[in-house]
């Protein structure tokens, strides 16, 4: 091998020149322009062959699908438990009740968030019967129960336009994640938990934190349009002297044999945990 | 020590009378012991095993994979720092990665060890013991003990321990086969002949054997300074080469390597510059390195060659290194030793001559008749003169064996022709017992002839008859009849002609001819007891009846010519190598094909045309027989016109270093480039590969210089079988032929199993380049490659080693090494851009339906990346208004990643269908072994899915069984193309 001798460099330059394009034989490359031309169609046509291909079984699948209900939904079988607002980076609250500006992005957030709840959104609702399941297989159009906001209380946005977060008592909406079909059993309620003891105190609107079977079950975004999800709000009045602190909040949805809250990988299944601290 | 050499005679007189002064004493022993050292040669330095561990964690994609396994570890330690939520996925990828370069590298050189061991039982010898007089008492010593100036005994059989010069020798012969490759015994005395060490009568030579006599000598040279020292030394300096399957890996690495790594850097900067952060730029670039690196396949083709060698193992050829398996099948130069490996290696009768006519013996290894035309009543007194005057006897207590397995005592002459009448008269010993032997006179080089007198077993005959056998020329002389059917008639000058023609061809044939007499002695002048008298010769030696001649060679051995027609068709250029007569080796090259029938030397066309050698023009002759003699006088330009200008060459009388000269000469003579612009020579100019078949001590140079040196497992000495890279347990030259197939094979498979594995390196490798791209859901992870590559993937992939051969391979010219990549553009190419898309889009298919029938319709899966890996957010909408959290997304993720994985075993099952033949169609060729390999395949992707599909870290879950079809139809479309494909090469071969 090491017997190769060296190609002087203009040599070698002149055969990679010649590779490039050979004037001779008219090739680049090492091919001619109609060979380069040839393998070009060619895999145009087997690309072009490959995507309608692709595109044709994608659409024979989607056309085995149903507008309304996805095939399965085996995956979401209980669901996860979200709050509103959402701070972007994690689920902490970082604010000061005196600085109107540290909680805005909050306040926004949920005023945005329940613009759906509003009466004037809410005119095609029908009132339910409350506490129990709607059921509404047989009907083609699915109606959607009505969400008083009233029910929310001082969390409302109502009365107290920061949701409390200016009087040291701010609001967080908890939701149940919407799944279609899921018939929640018994009494869900959902119960918030400070891990330390003394430094605040919950409030739940509607009172107990209940949520109402009849806004189940939930029909998929086609056929239940108007649908609301049933919202609880939890206001946390936070003691004067632990202010400063950290306080961790676990919410769970209680009361229902259905409705999983322990999951040992999934920890927003039926629960979702949140740090609130607040300064002055 | 040439002033040792040199003593003049009357010196080695004296030293002979004086032995008692000469003996060294023990103290003066240990003395020199301790200046000199042990006298054994110092094995060659091997590579330390550690060394050689390492090799194997750093070599090919090692490298590649330790670079992703640090990777992982770097963003380990900054999500870590950064105190996100599951930074230990990272931590665990490195150690997986880390824990598959150490495993594969453990296993390859786990396997190259086993190769190795089987070598290393050849080198384990019994101690040696040599017979040493010290202080003046014989003394049985370890032979590594001995010290120049020591006086040793040797006797027949004994190895001789060191390089020693002889001041005592009775009847001395040594065999200095292993030494020059000289098969005959050659005579050793005190008497100084020569000025060459190598030459001279009074010095035998370490490792050596004596055959017979006996003999004492004093020690001139121990250890590495004794001429095997040399020779052994000299073949450590010759440098190992590449082999060229290891060229052809690397050539692979290289170009996986390079498309991995650019690839990577390619979308690393495509997804900086798309503003993702580093550290996910980084961990694509792990991905993308995983996804291109095809783990399994070192080790597959590790396993393949082994299987290969196991195989070859069976067919009498032992690979010691495992590379040497496939170097075999790209051999396209063999020099070939004669004795042994080309011919029987043993004497045999090949023709006789009485009545005037020459019959043809039968020479073939099992003969258990002889079909000539034995009625002739002088054939009776020939075969008598053959069974008498012959001292060789069987071995007793081997009346079981075929007769021409019995082991014989006495010279190779003599055990031929007592074969030979055994064969033909049956139970010789018993003749010879009826006819009693009353005198003798052995053979000796004055004599040249051996003569004995017996008594007939006829009861009615009283006359003595004296049988006499020797060189034709002097038995002629002492005869003055000659033998023709059966009547003795007296020798004129026509009868003696006859004898000379007869002589001189059997002598053309390189065969040694010996002449056969004999004489009744009339009863009146000898009686019944008469006493005969060797050394006064009492009894006629002249006047004799002449009644034939035997002749005979070392004959070629009966599977040679079939083989060396193969190796003709296979485009291989046999070369003969051998230390004996040129005109011995043009005839056994002539009856094995060497030289074929047709083809005519020099010399021949001289012959013919009747005019002097000069005047012919070389280059019509095809044959060539060069002599030792000339082609020490050439220069190597000569040399490359000889091998360049006649494809068919026998070396005759060459020493053992100009064996070296010749590998060298082949080696260079299609790989140098100044040959190239010269327009006359039409040499093959495509790097050829040379083996060499050696025994001798003296081979070990050649065969370590040549591509693959092939030792004799039977004949060979030990320092060859080290030196080589391959052991021919049976000596037999057809056994390289089938090895040669056997190399070919498994190239050809290698090309397959390569083929079949850089296929779903797309597969693995587009989900990257498309999450970073369309930002969908991460389609397969990491592991999960890991999986296919090292899971699913191997056991198919190393079925495809038990291919048949599609078409005649040993009717291909040998690979070229320039141009007969195992990996060339068409291959890659065909893999990546072809069948591999097409696994890609058929496991995308599968990708989207599963998410589709989840509720993620194709449409909502764009873009959604950021979101869909934010912890965060756990209310994410599918595209029905259900709410996911961010396990059951991950859930979900991990249920593409099976069903991707589903997707590329299945259409890997369609890889290997379509990857088993490269030109016949899948109904053309069988291979059951295929059938372990789609089972394998597929019962292992169920044992991951169901099975482990609990196991978190793995990232299986269990799939819905008809996700596994889903597949099926692109499946089937990669057969069909692939059949297409096939179906226009076999119609239309050689386009391009």
């Amino acid at each position: 091998m090491s017997k190769e001798t060296k190609k002087p460099f203009r040599q070698s330059m002149t055969e990679w020149r010649q590779f490039i394009y050979n004037p001779n034989s008219g090739e680049f490359l090492g091919r001619t322009a109609k060979s380069w031309g040839l393998i070009l169609l060619f895999y145009l046509v087997f690309y072009g062959f490959l995507a309608a291909l692709f595109t044709f079984t994608m659409w024979v699948m989607l056309q085995t699908l149903s507008n309304d209900i996805p095939k399965y939904r085996d995956r979401i079988s209980s669901p996860g438990l979200m709050i509103s607002p959402k701070p972007d980076t994690a689920l902490e609250f970082y604010f000061n009740k005196s600085d109107a500006q540290s909680y805005a992005e909050y306040v926004a957030t949920l005023r945005k968030f329940l613009e759906s709840y509003d009466d004037s959104k809410q005119s095609q609702n029908i009132n339910c019967t409350p506490g129990r399941i709607f059921d509404q297989n047989d009907v083609a159009v699915k109606k959607a129960c009505r969400f008083n906001l009233s029910e929310l209380g001082q969390c409302s946005g109502k009365e107290d336009k920061t949701f409390g977060y200016s009087k040291g008592t701010p609001c967080v909406l908890v939701k149940v994640n919407r799944i279609i079909g899921l018939k929640p059993e018994g009494e869900p309620r959902i119960q918030c938990a400070s891990k330390e003891a003394g430094m605040v105190e919950i409030n739940y609107f509607p009172p107990e934190g209940l949520i109402d079977l009849m806004y189940f079950p939930y029909y998929g975004k086609s056929l239940h349009a108007h649908y609301l999800q049933p919202l609880v709000a939890v206001q946390l009045a936070i003691n004067s002297n632990s202010t400063k602190e950290e306080i961790a909040i676990e919410c769970k949805i209680l009361g229902s044999p259905n409705l999983k809250n322990e999951d040992d990988r999934d920890k927003f299944l039926g629960r979702i945990a949140f740090k609130v601290q607040m300064t002055e | 020590k040439h002033s040792d050499v040199k003593a003049t005679r009357s010196e080695y007189r004296q030293e002979c009378q004086e032995t008692h002064k000469l003996q060294t004493s023990c103290a003066k022993a240990a003395q020199v012991l301790a200046r000199d050292g042990p006298n054994a040669l110092t094995p060659p330095k091997a590579t330390p095993e550690i060394v050689k561990f390492l090799k194997q964690m750093i070599g090919g994609f090692s490298i590649l994979l330790w670079i992703g396994a640090v990777f992982s570890w770097i963003s380990f330690g900054i999500q870590l720092a950064q105190g996100a939520e599951s930074p230990f996925d990272n931590l665990y990828l490195g150690v997986v990665l880390a824990l598959v370069v150490i495993l594969t590298g453990i296993f390859a050189y786990y396997q190259e060890a086993k190769s190795t061991n089987i070598m290393a039982s050849f080198s384990k010898m019994i101690p040696q013991q040599a017979l040493v007089i010290r202080d003046g008492e014989k003394k049985e010593l370890p032979a590594d003990q001995l010290v120049v100036g020591d006086i040793v005994e040797i006797k027949g059989g004994d190895r001789i321990p060191a390089d020693i010069r002889l001041i005592f020798a009775q009847g001395c012969k040594v065999d200095n086969s292993s030494l020059t490759g000289e098969s005959e015994p050659q005579s050793r005395s005190c008497d100084f002949t020569h000025e060459n060490p190598l030459e001279t009568k009074n010095i035998a030579f370490y490792s050596t054997t004596c055959v017979e006599g006996t003999a004492t000598g004093i020690v001139i040279n121990t250890g590495d300074r004794t001429i095997i020292g040399r020779i052994a030394s000299l073949t450590s300096g010759v440098g190992n080469e590449k082999t060229p399957i290891a060229i052809e890996i690397e050539h692979f690495v290289y170009l996986v390597a390079g498309v991995a790594i650019s690839i990577g850097v390619l979308f690393f900067i495509i997804s900086v510059s798309m503003r993702y952060k580093i550290l996910d730029s980084i961990i694509f670039l792990i991905g993308i390195i995983v996804a291109n690196v095809p783990e399994g396949l070192l080790a597959t083709v590790t396993v393949s060659l082994s299987l290969t060698a196991k195989r070859m193992a069976k067919k009498n050829c032992l690979v010691k290194n495992l590379e040497a398996v496939e170097t075999l099948g790209s051999t396209s130069v063999i020099c070939s030793d004669k004795t042994g490996t080309l011919t029987q290696n043993r004497m045999t009768v090949a023709h006789l001559w009485f009545d005037n006519q020459i019959y043809s013996a039968d020479t073939s290894e099992d003969q258990t008749t002889q079909p000539f035309d034995q009625s002739s009543p002088s054939w009776t007194a020939l075969s008598k003169i053959v069974t008498l005057c012959n001292r060789a006897e069987f071995r007793p207590g081997q009346e079981n064996l075929p007769i021409m397995k019995r082991v014989v005592v006495g010279d190779a002459s003599e055990t031929a022709l007592l074969k030979f009448a055994e064969v033909i008269l049956g139970d010789v010993m018993n003749i010879r017992a009826q006819n009693k032997k009353v005198a003798e006179i052995p053979f000796n080089s004055t004599n040249k002839f051996q003569l004995s007198i017996h008594k007939t077993d006829d009861p009615n005959d009283e006359r003595f008859l004296l049988v006499m056998k020797g060189a034709p020329e002097r038995i002629l002389e002492r005869c003055s009849t000659i033998m023709i059917n059966g009547k003795e008639e007296p020798l004129d000058s026509e009868k003696a002609e006859a004898f000379q023609t007869a002589y001189m061809e059997l002598g053309g044939m390189g065969e040694r001819v010996l002449g056969f007499c004999h004489l009744y002695l009339p009863e009146n002048e000898f009686p019944d007891t008469y006493s005969f008298d060797t050394d006064s010769m009492n009894f006629p030696t002249s006047n004799l009846c002449f009644v034939g001649l035997l002749s005979m060679i070392d004959p070629p051995r009966s599977t040679v010519p079939d083989a060396v027609s193969k190796c003709r068709s296979a485009g291989i250029k046999v070369i003969m190598v051998t230390g004996d007569h040129p005109i011995t080796a043009k005839a056994i090259a002539k009856s094995v094909g060497i030289i074929s029938a047709t083809s005519e030397t020099v010399e021949d066309i001289a012959k013919r045309l009747n005019i002097p050698v000069e005047q012919v023009n070389w280059r019509e002759a095809t044959a060539a027989v060069v002599n030792g003699m000339e082609l020490k006088d050439m220069s190597s330009q000569q040399l490359d016109e000889i091998l360049c200008n006649h494809s068919e060459i026998v070396f005759a009388r060459t020493s053992p270093q100009q064996k070296l000269i010749i590998v060298e000469g082949c080696q260079r003579q299609v790989r140098g480039h100044h040959l190239l612009t010269k327009p006359t020579s039409f040499c093959v100019f495509q790097g050829a590969v040379v083996a060499v078949t050696g025994d001798g001590v003296n081979d070990s140079p050649a065969l370590k210089k040549a591509d693959i040196g092939i030792a004799m497992g039977i004949a060979g000495s030990d320092a060859a079988k080290n030196a080589a890279d391959m052991v021919l347990l049976d000596d037999n030259f057809a056994s390289i032929v089938t090895g040669v197939e056997e190399g070919r094979l498994i190239f050809d498979n290698l090309k397959k199993t390569i083929a079949y594995t850089l296929t779903k390196n797309i597969a693995e490798l587009c989900p990257f380049l498309i999450y970073i791209i369309a930002s969908i859901p991460l389609p397969i992870g990491t592991i999960t490659i890991l999986f296919i590559d090292l899971g699913t993937d191997i056991i198919p992939s190393v079925a495809l080693a038990y291919e048949k051969a599609e078409s005649d391979i040993m009717n291909r010219r040998p690979r070229n090494k320039r141009k007969d990549r195992l990996v060339n553009e068409q291959l890659a190419i065909y893999s990546y851009l072809q069948i591999g898309i097409m696994q890609s889009v058929g496991a995308f298919v599968t990708y989207f339906t599963v998410y589709a029938e989840q509720g993620f319709l194709p449409s909502t899966l764009l873009g959604v990346r950021v979101n869909w890996e934010n912890n965060a957010i756990n209310d994410f909408e599918d595209s029905y208004g259900q709410e996911w959290t961010k396990y059951q997304r991950t859930y979900l993720q991990w249920t593409g990643y099976t069903a991707f994985f589903v997707s590329i075993t299945i259409q890997q099952v369609a890889d290997l269908i379509i990857r088993k033949t490269r030109r016949n169609s899948i109904f053309q060729q069988g291979n059951k072994v295929i059938w372990v390999g789609i089972f394998s395949q597929i019962g292992i992707a169920l044992i991951l899915t169901y099975g482990l599909g609990h196991v978190t870290a793995l990232n299986f879950t269990p799939l819905r069984f008809q996700y596994w079809f889903v597949a099926v139809p692109f499946a089937i479309l990669i057969w069909v193309y692939d059949e297409v494909r096939k179906l226009f090469i076999r119609r239309y071969p050689g386009s391009k």
